[in-house]
Order: structure tokens, then C-alpha cells, then sequence
């Protein structure tokens, strides 16, 4: 059983009388372990397909199944409460919770797991030290560079132990040097732990990275690599 | 403890917008505390003037005398008196007699009504006599001392020392006439008792209407006027001891006075419910706008498994927190000007001149509030109460955002 699915997969956005198709009849299926990326231009469905995967939208018609279960049959809390048992999600701009230090986002959906705080704060800082942001525990997230945010995000998508983590463009916003260093992280942590990553992303250095490319365009799948050894 | 501590450093995100609704909120709440105990501080002088003056904290008459005003209703006080002063939180019992007549000088005559009092027992008690000076006040319950209203006194063209006549109806039928002697003048500031008030000793008013040993009024003034529920059953057994006659409250023998508060205190609720409208439509602003700012970071907490009605009930810890919040510093500052009030008042004499009537009533120029801690507690509890209903808009608002909507808000 693969890990995702996603079985002719199209997505209209309606805006008035205006339709456009962000995906058009996408079939796709990763197994548990990859280390994949969508890619193509902007507008070519990436997000799209990550949001679908990710639960957090539903398509207008084909199935999505995660774990061999069609969301497209789950409630809103159930779609969360999969969300937070199974997935973590890393964002372009890190969507780090401004009052909460950096400690307090990354356990955030620990917190939302009911697991006790002092549990909580040695998972944190297990990843922290992983992450090589030991030292940043209390600093608020204005108070920390592009890169140190966005080791924390990945701390916060990595502390429920999810079995996927979907990064939606997650190396857009940082320099060339930051983007390769946390790159080069989360393929460690892909190998060590075995955590499935599925990005999406037009940058060239993601895409050298990646084991599988998918690319996309005008939603429709263009090309994918497979599970390249 | 979490969600307590996520919501409390929402609340300060925005630190100048809280500050200024917690002070708008805790405001309100002082402007509430300390109007109502003010209000109430007023009422309980009033209360305190009337019912000392007037038919005291309860008083037992004869059926049907408090409707008719007919002075052939009276009753033996028998060992009444005596009775009712054992009871425990009563302070004085009054008899008094009440009798219409005539007075008349030698050069004018006006209609009057003649209260027969115990001299020493009313003198403890009556604001208009305990003041006086002992060469002012009537020397015993059968001497023919009279002390009269200053506008009767004028109108009569009399001076204090001088003789008058009163003429009443006796209970024989026929007319009977005392001379009496202006022993001294009462200035209430009330026009019909100064122009028609004349007190004697009870003795001398019951020779005049020949009834010897017979009250009216009963008028029954306790050590504090709380202690109203509590000693009105007893007096009233005692009273179902004689038949025809019953206790009623202060509020029953005084119904000016009683409806003039209740149409104040009225007034003053419509003004307090104005209030907390305003209060509540500037929480739900708050929360409103803190809520629109934060959607994309909402959709986010979404994202990362929270349920919809987790995120509704970090915003009502929000909205209770700033509700509790401002009920303490509310709470805190309606103690300050309370105490104030208290303490000092507010002395109407600065702004007013003259005497200050009410409902029938003189009371203090000095207003001073009392202390209605059950009444403060309850209404910081509304006011908590009313933000928390205030934030229900905003979070169910944010309860129904998708994640996806949420994370495109800029």
C-alpha cells in the first residue's frame, strides 16, 4: 500500500463566473521514505497538489488517499486530527506564531497532542540540537533570521514525528548558502529517520536534491522521474 | 494552561488597542460600582432620614388607618412598647397620635395636623428633634408645649413663647380646644411640615381628642435597616396579638419615598445597561480586529491539526481573560472611588443652596456611597459574562475559516 495517492486528481477554483483548473486529472502515488519534489512555474499546481495532500483542501473530483483512507470522506476534525497524528507542514514563510518563542512553535503541535511540557521540551530540544539551533530556545521568532525560522519550522513539522512532511517552497525565501544547509538537513533526516518530504518548488537546488521529480504544468503532470535509487 | 498562556500574549499583541479596552471595560465598571454604591449610599441616608422622621423602619397601625387617615383608628398600645423594644436589632418604638385641627392666633388661623409624641423617646430618634437644644424641647408628654413648622409659626403671625389655640374633634363628637405655647420652631425644609406641623407631648394631644392611652402609629426604628427581614416576623407576631391591627414596611407607610427610589434606581439601571452595551460593542471590536489580523496565522494553526473548536476556544480565553482582567482593575478602582465616597463624600452643599428634598424626605447634603460588595462581585462577573458573549462572534468567525482561505489573508 503506498503511503499517497492521488487518483485523477482535478481542482477548479470558481471566482464569480471565471473557472480555473489548478489540476486536471493528476494521478500520482509516493511510498513511504521518498524524498520527492513537485515542480514547474508558478501556477502549474504545485501548492495546489500539496494542500490536497496535506488535507487542508479537497478536490472537485478523483480521490486522495492517504494511508489507504479517501479524505474525501473525513470530517473537518477528522482532516485535523489526520493532519496532526500524521502529517507535519513546513511553509515558504515559516508561519512561525509570532507571541510564542522559538521552543513554544516547535512544540506547538505537541502541544496540541496533550503531551505533558517537560516531555514536550526534551523532544524540542533533541530536534533543536539536530537542527543546530541549540541555544535559540527562547528567542521569538522576530528576534531570528530567515534560516534559524525556518530550522525551527522544520523542528515544529518534525516534533509529532509525522510520517510526512510536506514544504511548500521552503527554501524561497533564504540565500542560496541557508537553503542548501537545511536541504542538506532534511535529506539527513530522510535517511536517518526515514520521513517521507514532498516539496514543492521551482528552485533548482531543491530539484538537484530530490530523489523523484514530479513537474507540473498548467496542472497537469509533465513528467516524474520515479523513485530515482 | 497552555491555551491560558497562548491567549494571554495574544491579548498583548497589540498592546496599545488592549490597554485601551481593558480601561474602557474596567471604566465601566468603576463608573457602575461606584454610581450603584453612591446611589445606594443616598438611598440609605434617605431611608434613614424618612423612617426616623416619618413611620420608621416598620410600623403597626390600626387596618385601614394607612388608606383613610381617619383618627378614629387608633389602638391601645397596651404592653406593645415594651414588647417590641426586647426584641433583639430594634433600636426605638414611637407612639405618636395624629390629629387634624385647627390652629389659631389671635390674629390668623390655619389648618394643622397635631402629632402627640413621647417626648423622650422621639427626641433620640427624630432628625428634626435631636439636634435641639434641651430649653427647646417640650417638657413632658402633658405640659402645653408645642413645637411647630417655621411657615405655620409665620403664617400664624406667632412667635416662640407664644400662646395659641388648637381645636380638634374630641371622640365625643364635640369640638375641644387646648391653649398651647410655641416651645421652639422645626425648619425641615419639607413645605407641608413646616406649614402645617405641630408636635406635643402625647398626654396633652390625647386630652385634646380624648384618646388616653391610644396610638396611631407604632413607629419602630432598628439599630440598622438590614435587620428589616429579620425582626419584621417577630414584631409582627407581637402585633397579631391585639386584633385590627397589622405591621407593615417602611416602604408600605412611606410610598413616596419608596417609589421616588425605585424610579431613581430605574433611571440609573437604563443608564448602566447603556454602559455595558458600549462595553460589550467595543470588546467584540477588539476581538474582532484581533481576529482579522491573525487569520492567516489561524489557517496555520489549522494546518497543523488544530480543530476549529480548539481555535473558537482560544479566543473566548482570550475574551475571558481580558474580561477578568478588566473585572480586577475595575474592581480595583470601584473600591478606590468607593472608599473615597465613603470616606469623604460629596458634599451637594458646594454646588446647591438650600435644603435637598426627596421623595418627601431631607436628607444629608453630604452624598456618601455604602459598600454593596455582593452587588460589585456581581457585576464584574456580568462583565465578564459579556465579554465572553462578546467574543462569540469573532470566534465562531474564526472557527469557520478553511486552512486554505485562512493562509491566502494577507
Amino acid at each position: 500500500m503506498s503511503l499517497i495517492e492521488l487518483r485523477n486528481v482535478s481542482k477548479i477554483y470558481r471566482t464569480g463566473n471565471l473557472e480555473v483548473a489548478a489540476l486536471s486529472d493528476l494521478s500520482l502515488t509516493f511510498a513511504a521514505g521518498e524524498f520527492a519534489v513537485l515542480a514547474g512555474p508558478s501556477g502549474s499546481g504545485k501548492t495546489t497538489a500539496l494542500n490536497l495532500i496535506g488535507c487542508l483542501d479537497q478536490p472537485t473530483s478523483g480521490q486522495v488517499l492517504l494511508e489507504g483512507r479517501d479524505m474525501g470522506e473525513a470530517k473537518p476534525k477528522e482532516l485535523a486530527d489526520f493532519r496532526l497524528q500524521h502529517i507535519g507542514f513546513i511553509f515558504q514563510s515559516y508561519n512561525l506564531i509570532p507571541v510564542l518563542t522559538a521552543a513554544e512553535n516547535a512544540e506547538f503541535t505537541l502541544m496540541l497532542k496533550g503531551v505533558p511540557h517537560v516531555k514536550r521540551r526534551q523532544r524540542v530540544e533533541q530536534l533543536f540540537e539536530e537542527l543546530g539551533i541549540s541555544g535559540l530556545e527562547d528567542r521569538k521568532p522576530a528576534d531570528l533570521s530567515g534560516g534559524q525560522q525556518q530550522r525551527v519550522a522544520i523542528a515544529r513539522a518534525m516534533a509529532a514525528e509525522p510520517h510526512v512532511i510536506l514544504a511548500d517552497e521552503p527554501t524561497a525565501n533564504l540565500d542560496s548558502r541557508t537553503a542548501e544547509e537545511l536541504l542538506a538537513l532534511m535529506r539527513d533526516l530522510n535517511n536517518r529517520r526515514g520521513t517521507t518530504f514532498l516539496f514543492s518548488s521551482h528552485d533548482d537546488r531543491v530539484i538537484a536534491q530530490a530523489r523523484r521529480v514530479i513537474r507540473l504544468e498548467d496542472g497537469c503532470l509533465h513528467d516524474d522521474t520515479g523513485p530515482l535509487s | 494552561m497552555d491555551a491560558l498562556r497562548l491567549a494571554w500574549r495574544n491579548l498583548w499583541r497589540n498592546r496599545r488597542r488592549t490597554l485601551i479596552t481593558l480601561s474602557a471595560i474596567a471604566f465601566s465598571i468603576m463608573l457602575l460600582q461606584m454610581s450603584h454604591n453612591l446611589s445606594f449610599g443616598v438611598y440609605e441616608q434617605m431611608v434613614d432620614s424618612g423612617v426616623r422622621a416619618g413611620a420608621g423602619h416598620m410600623a403597626i397601625y390600626r387596618n385601614g388607618y394607612l388608606n383613610s387617615r381617619d383618627e378614629n383608628l387608633d389602638f391601645d398600645t397596651g404592653t406593645l412598647v415594651e414588647q417590641i423594644e426586647a426584641l433583639e436589632g430594634v433600636s426605638q418604638v414611637l407612639p405618636r397620635l395624629y390629629i387634624p385641627g385647627l390652629a389659631q392666633s389671635s390674629r390668623e388661623s390655619r389648618g394643622i395636623l397635631l402629632i402627640g409624641v413621647d417626648p423622650d423617646r422621639e427626641r433620640q430618634a427624630n432628625p428634626f428633634l435631636r439636634n435641639m437644644v434641651d430649653t427647646d424641647m417640650l417638657r413632658g408628654s402633658s405640659s402645653r408645649d408645642a413645637i411647630i413648622g417655621w411657615r405655620l409659626m409665620d403664617e400664624l403671625q406667632i412667635k416662640p413663647g407664644q400662646k395659641f389655640v388648637v381645636t380638634a374633634q374630641h371622640t365625643d363628637g364635640t369640638l375641644h380646644a387646648e391653649l398651647l405655647r410655641v416651645r421652639s420652631v422645626v425648619k425641615s425644609g419639607i413645605k407641608d411640615i413646616d406649614s402645617s406641623l405641630i408636635m406635643v407631648g402625647r398626654d396633652r394631644a390625647a386630652l385634646l381628642s380624648g384618646q388616653i392611652g391610644k396610638v396611631h402609629e407604632l413607629a419602630i426604628i432598628l439599630q440598622k435597616a438590614k435587620l428589616d427581614r429579620q425582626v419584621f416576623p417577630a414584631v409582627a407576631a407581637i402585633a397579631k396579638q391585639q386584633p385590627n391591627i397589622r405591621t407593615v414596611g417602611w416602604e408600605e407607610a412611606m410610598p413616596n419615598l419608596a417609589n421616588a427610589i425605585k424610579l431613581d434606581y430605574t433611571s440609573s439601571k437604563f443608564v448602566f445597561l447603556i454602559i455595558l452595551a458600549i462595553v460589550t460593542i467595543g470588546v467584540v471590536n477588539t476581538l474582532l480586529m484581533s481576529v482579522m489580523e491573525r487569520m492567516r496565522e489561524f489557517g496555520v494553526i489549522l494546518a497543523l491539526g488544530s480543530t476549529p473548536m480548539k481555535l473558537r476556544g482560544i479566543i473566548l480565553v482570550e475574551a475571558g481573560l481580558l474580561g477578568i482582567s478588566a473585572a480586577a482593575l475595575g474592581c480595583l478602582f470601584g473600591s478606590l472611588a468607593t472608599w473615597y465616597l465613603w470616606a469623604v463624600g460629596i458634599n451637594l452643599e458646594t454646588f446647591i443652596s438650600g435644603t435637598l428634598e426627596f421623595g418627601g424626605v431631607v436628607f444629608d447634603p453630604v452624598m456618601r456611597a455604602i459598600w454593596d460588595i455582593n452587588w460589585m462581585i456581581k457585576i464584574a462577573l456580568y462583565v465578564i459574562g459579556l465579554t465572553l458573549l462578546a467574543g462569540l462572534y469573532p470566534a465562531i468567525k474564526a472557527g469557520r475559516i478553511t486552512p486554505v482561505e485562512a493562509m491566502r489573508h494577507h
